[in-house]
């Protein structure tokens, strides 16, 4: 008998074709109480993969399951245990928050008013005030708000910290990591890879609508070196580069760890991992 | 029921509460009533205006519900707010007759007929506008737009009908209390056509609506 836990989130091979654009059999588990980073450029495929996980567009091909259970077929129970945020998204920003949240709290049997209070009290929101009064930080803390009052155990965030000032995105970090804590399985996507370096257990990276990556964190970071030249790459250099990036003193290469020492390459960064590749696929 | 309160207290546009008011225009001599009706068509598709501006669609979809219920509960609210007029227009005809009522040039007499009247557009309405919509929720300008062509259509070929077929001219056209029960059973008629045509357009619109790809 296997002692597996039972994944938050199972997704197999899903498949989305646009006319321009194609998400390619995208496979993935989320491991519970950890924070997983879903990475890659705009337009990589990470707001379609996760619309097509929640079901917002119709995915063409693959299977989800939240807890164990066909998303498709216990939709209802899967969406009482989960929340989603996107801080591109702004719902009925003219009325005030104790409004939305009293239709909101009607449709969960486990809401949890006490619990809504504190989170409210200890993200500083005012219910009289309108989401258009907030700021993108804020609204993001007011869906986490209502997600956490319910219960959420998994909370899937889209792009949470994009256009929030560091000092905001420092805040949400502090609060992920509160979650996670708590036991709560958070999934966010982002291009803002530093965000990711303080908190993420594992990295996804999406690369042209093909997962290319799924590992921890320290692992993914691990597998990669960056040299750094002033002027001329040279060839054996060249010849095992991962794709290169100008910079003000000459070029910064990627290269793989084996074989790294050579060069005189030292560790990279989520961020130089994430350029350097999307540059070699730019080139090839 | 939680989806119909979701709908009046986040969805509810000022002109869904004006709109059926226009009920009132019964009131006025000289006018072609099924127009008063349309104005209700106006408030609706003002409040998928207004759902369109706040994410609705998206918002619903988080919450623990199915596609299905979120089109039913939005058709159904609709629904309501036209049998609201409905019956506003059935107390402004009632008061008129109280008034003095007075020929009517511009279509029926206001009279039991005129509810009949209403109610057929508003299956008409029901009918071609929440399919279109419910097709893709970001154009309900579109669905608006393709509704209000056979609505206005059905309002013409009434007022020709007041002078041109007999049924109409001398039946239907005629003040109350004349011809009370053939005006029952065309009142009736326009009853069955709104719930079958409002169940339709459920049905089509569900389908629609489940089969969409939700561009957020």
């Amino acid at each position: 008998m296997g002692s597996e836990k039972v994944s938050p989130l199972e997704v197999r091979g899903l498949t989305k074709v646009y006319p321009v654009f194609k998400l390619e059999e995208v496979s993935f588990r989320l491991e519970p109480g950890t924070i997983t980073g879903f990475i890659g450029r705009n337009g990589a495929g990470k707001t379609t993969t996760i619309n097509s996980i929640l079901s917002f567009v119709r995915p063409d091909g693959g299977a989800v399951s939240f807890f164990g259970l066909n998303a498709a077929e216990h939709s209802r129970e899967i969406l009482e245990r989960i929340g989603f945020v996107s801080a591109g998204m702004t719902y009925y920003t003219r009325k005030k928050l104790k409004k939305i949240t009293e239709v909101v709290r009607t449709f969960y049997p486990g809401w949890d008013e006490q619990a809504y209070r504190a989170r409210m009290s200890a993200f500083g929101l005012e219910e009289e005030k309108t989401p258009a009064e907030l700021s993108n930080g804020m609204k993001i803390k007011y869906a986490l708000a209502l997600a956490l009052s319910h219960g959420a155990e998994l909370l899937i965030l889209d792009e949470p910290t994009s256009g929030l000032d560091p000092v905001s995105r420092e805040e949400l970090v502090e609060v992920f990591l509160k979650l996670k804590d708590e036991g709560k399985t958070v999934f966010f996507s982002t291009h803002i890879t530093s965000d990711l370096e303080k908190c993420a257990d594992r990295i996804l990276f999406l690369q042209r609508g093909k997962l290319r990556a799924d590992d921890t964190l320290d692992g993914f970071r691990d597998a990669w070196r960056i040299a750094e030249c002033a002027a001329e790459i040279p060839q054996a250099l060249r010849e095992a580069a991962r794709g290169c990036c100008r910079v003000r003193d000459g070029y910064t290469v990627l290269v793989p760890k084996e074989g790294a020492e050579a060069f005189g390459a030292r560790e990279a960064s989520l961020e130089e991992i994430m350029i350097h590749l999307e540059k070699e696929a730019d080139e090839a | 029921m939680k989806l119909l309160m979701k709908e009046w207290k986040l969805c509810m546009h000022p002109m869904g509460f004006l709109m059926p008011l226009c009920a009132a225009l019964v009131l006025v001599p000289g006018y072609p009533y099924g127009v008063s009706c349309f104005y209700t068509g106006l408030g609706i598709f003002f409040i998928c205006l207004t759902a369109r501006e706040n994410h609705d669609a998206a918002f619903t979809l988080t919450l623990p519900v199915s596609r299905g219920e979120a089109v039913r509960a939005r058709i159904l609210f609709c629904a309501i707010l036209e049998a609201a007029t409905i019956l506003l227009m059935a107390l402004f005809i009632l008061l008129k007759n109280l008034i003095g009522n007075t020929p009517n040039p511009a279509g029926l007499d206001a009279g039991l007929a005129t509810i009949g009247e209403g109610l057929i557009l508003f299956a008409l309405f029901n009918l071609i506008f929440f399919p279109l919509y419910f097709r893709d929720v970001s154009k309900p300008g579109k669905a608006f737009a393709f509704a209000a062509v056979p609505v206005f259509l059905w309002i013409i070929l009434e007022i020709a009908a007041t002078y041109a077929v007999p049924f109409f001219r001398d039946v239907l056209d005629r003040p109350d209390p004349a011809y009370m029960a053939e005006k029952a059973l065309f009142t009736l008629g326009g009853l069955a056509l709104f719930l079958a045509g409002t169940a339709k357009s459920v049905q089509l619109s569900v389908k629609r609506f489940e089969e969409q790809d939700l561009s957020l």
